[in-house]
């Protein structure tokens, strides 16, 4: 048993009470926005609600979940979210395992080039102009397509699978097995790990995106989850109209705040499936800076 | 060898030897790709994208030099030089944002930075499993949260009878419209960015710290060294070159300021010290559709982020070979 002094004693306790503010801290404006969204509107008005819920009423809720275009976009994400990061693991995969194979004559170029589009950032405008022009405007695909490769998760794989045991594969191409074959039922089965923390990566940025479908989408039907959130909450004329403030338990306050919580419960719901990936997956990601 | 002067026979043998160099490259690559089609048609798909997805839009960075319209096209649009990168450093307005881009990328790598090592080294000292493992989920959390619901959160905490006006009631203060302040866009900024992912930045320190040699703490133990010391002489030592690196990664990185994080905070009453040379972009090319100003702009962005990354880089290879490329 290691012996502690008195000191040291303090010493850990002040940090773990250091940690646990600043954990509850972390989590404070999490509880607020909750408390918020099951409040009335009118004890919010009154500076009455900071952590807890007062007055408490479903009615927030019950109108944005009765939204039909809430739901819309909800699903158009999820979906968008579960191909887009099947799509992007294949089409990572697929260059990968070509690029860690010394038989691959164009390797070695292929591997400058990729890190070339790393280093050299096009500039947004003709970015935008080439998707554009490619037929990605106001088309659902620009929330998958855009997303299936990304440079650093290619590299991840491309180490990985340069790991492999030689002996394996030979023993495969004994059989007479094609790359193909040998990719889609040696290699990947084998890659678990590494496809679940990419799948991480690929999957948190389809279904966080922002940025493309603000630029590239207008049409208010193929709007993804979070431009359809910062449209409620920056768009007054998303609010219903409040002039019955008697009859109802809700304000703009509460109604912004149940959207927000809405698009943090998925959130919420996986993070404890992913949970186990993180270290690997931050460390490997690590390199990206 | 220049034009108009024959060659020598010495010029003329190279020359003959690098064609047939490159004869037996092609062949190579002809009877390479014949061999191994599979590698190459898997690549395929990739290779598409990069070229589609990365490459030409480099290459039409070209219209920066141009008058570009799009019924004209690239072909037909006039060339003009370098006119809109000399009425860009003319533009007060292009002055103002470029000094708000990298004021808040200064105070973002200066303030922001050492939170996770110190986070890291705290929580290094958690004994309790189950405490450490709270912690650490509550700090994580925030990390997997859009920029739109962070901001969402942001409004929502700083509104009048938000959260925080709640709590500096309680203090005496007067509320304060901080969302719409212009004096405290910048401290929102870096706090945001430190909430939301100061925790997730603690997990490659954790690694480093998991990797000491627990010899080093028993030795130290002999001698006396209590747990504070322990931090100060050992862990944070080793974490040196780590932090170093990751240090000099983020001053390389110092201009990417997150688009979706500034833009999910602006106002209009902030634009004075919130728009950034990303946001600045968004407004003058793609919803006002100067495509080729504001190329310029996007371009003399890239350039200066180039030779961060690459001059940084270099520096954190000299460290350790850890760098990117």
């Amino acid at each position: 048993m290691v012996f502690e002094s008195r000191g040291e004693k303090v010493f850990r306790f002040a940090i773990l009470i250091v940690l646990g503010l600043l954990s509850v801290i972390a989590l404070l404006p999490l509880l607020s926005v909750i408390s918020v969204s099951f409040s009335s509107g009118w004890v919010v008005d009154l500076n009455q609600v900071t952590i807890w819920p007062k007055a408490f009423t479903f009615d927030s809720w019950q109108y944005m979940i009765d939204r039909p275009d809430l739901w819309r976009s909800f699903f158009l994400t999820l979906i968008t979210t579960l191909i887009g990061t099947l799509l992007a693991l294949l089409v990572t995969a697929m260059l990968a395992y070509p690029l860690a194979k010394k038989e691959f004559m164009i390797g070695g170029i292929l591997m400058v080039g990729v890190v070339i589009t790393m280093v050299f950032k096009a500039p947004i405008v003709p970015y935008f102009l080439t998707v554009r022009s490619i037929g990605l405007y106001d088309n659902p695909l620009v929330l998958i397509v855009p997303h299936i490769l990304n440079p650093f998760n290619l590299i991840i794989m491309r180490t990985f699978f340069k790991q492999f045991p030689k002996e394996l594969e030979e023993a495969a191409f004994m059989e007479g097995s094609g790359y193909f074959r040998l990719l889609f039922s040696f290699v990947l089965p084998l890659s678990k790990a590494v496809l679940a923390t990419l799948a991480l990566f690929y999957g948190v940025v389809l279904w966080n995106q922002f940025q493309h479908p603000l630029f590239f989408i207008t049409d208010t039907d193929w709007y993804p989850l979070q431009i359809k959130i910062r449209q409620f909450i920056t768009d007054p004329n998303e609010m219903p109209f409040l002039a019955s403030r008697q009859e109802v338990n809700y304000n703009e306050r509460t109604l912004r705040s149940a959207t927000v919580v809405f698009a943090i419960i998925p959130v919420i719901l996986v993070y404890p499936f992913l949970q186990k990936y993180f270290v690997k997956g931050a460390m490997i990601g690590s390199v990206k800076g | 060898m220049t034009q108009g002067q024959t060659p020598t026979v010495g010029q003329l043998k190279q020359i003959i030897r690098k064609r047939l160099r490159s004869g037996r490259l092609v062949a190579g690559l002809l009877h390479n790709m014949r061999k191994y089609w599979p590698l190459y048609a898997m690549a395929l798909p990739g290779i598409a994208f990069l070229v589609i997805f990365k490459y030409v839009p480099l290459l039409g960075s070209v219209i920066a030099l141009q008058d570009y319209s799009v019924f004209r096209g690239l072909q037909d649009s006039p060339w003009v030089g370098f006119k809109h990168f000399e009425t860009l450093f003319r533009y007060p307005d292009f002055q103002r944002v470029l000094v708000n881009t990298l004021l808040l990328g200064a105070l973002k790598t200066i303030l922001a930075f050492p939170i996770p090592v110190m986070l890291a080294l705290m929580i290094n000292e958690v004994r309790h499993a189950l405490v450490k493992k709270g912690i650490q989920t509550a700090l994580y959390i925030p990390h997997f949260l859009s920029w739109v619901i962070v901001g969402g959160i942001v409004f929502d905490v700083f509104a009048i009878s938000g959260l925080f006006n709640i709590v500096i009631g309680w203090f005496g203060y007067d509320p304060v419209l901080v969302m719409q302040d212009s004096r405290f866009f910048r401290a929102v900024y870096v706090i945001t960015g430190i909430w939301r992912d100061a925790g997730w930045g603690t997990i490659v320190y954790m690694a480093a710290i998991s990797a000491i040699d627990p010899q080093l703490y028993e030795s130290a133990m002999m001698d006396g060294a209590s747990k504070w010391k322990q931090m100060l002489y050992v862990t944070l030592p080793l974490l040196m070159p780590t932090i170093l690196i990751l240090f000099l990664l983020d001053i390389g990185n110092f201009m990417e300021l997150g688009f979706d994080h500034v833009f999910n905070l602006l106002t209009p009453m902030t634009y004075s010290v919130g728009d950034i040379l990303d946001t600045y972009v968004f407004r003058t090319g793609i919803q006002q559709a100067q495509y080729s100003f504001a190329t310029a702009v996007g371009l003399f962005q890239s350039v200066i982020g180039f030779i961060l990354v690459h001059t940084f880089n270099r520096m954190s290879r000299k460290i350790s070979d850890g760098g990117l490329w």
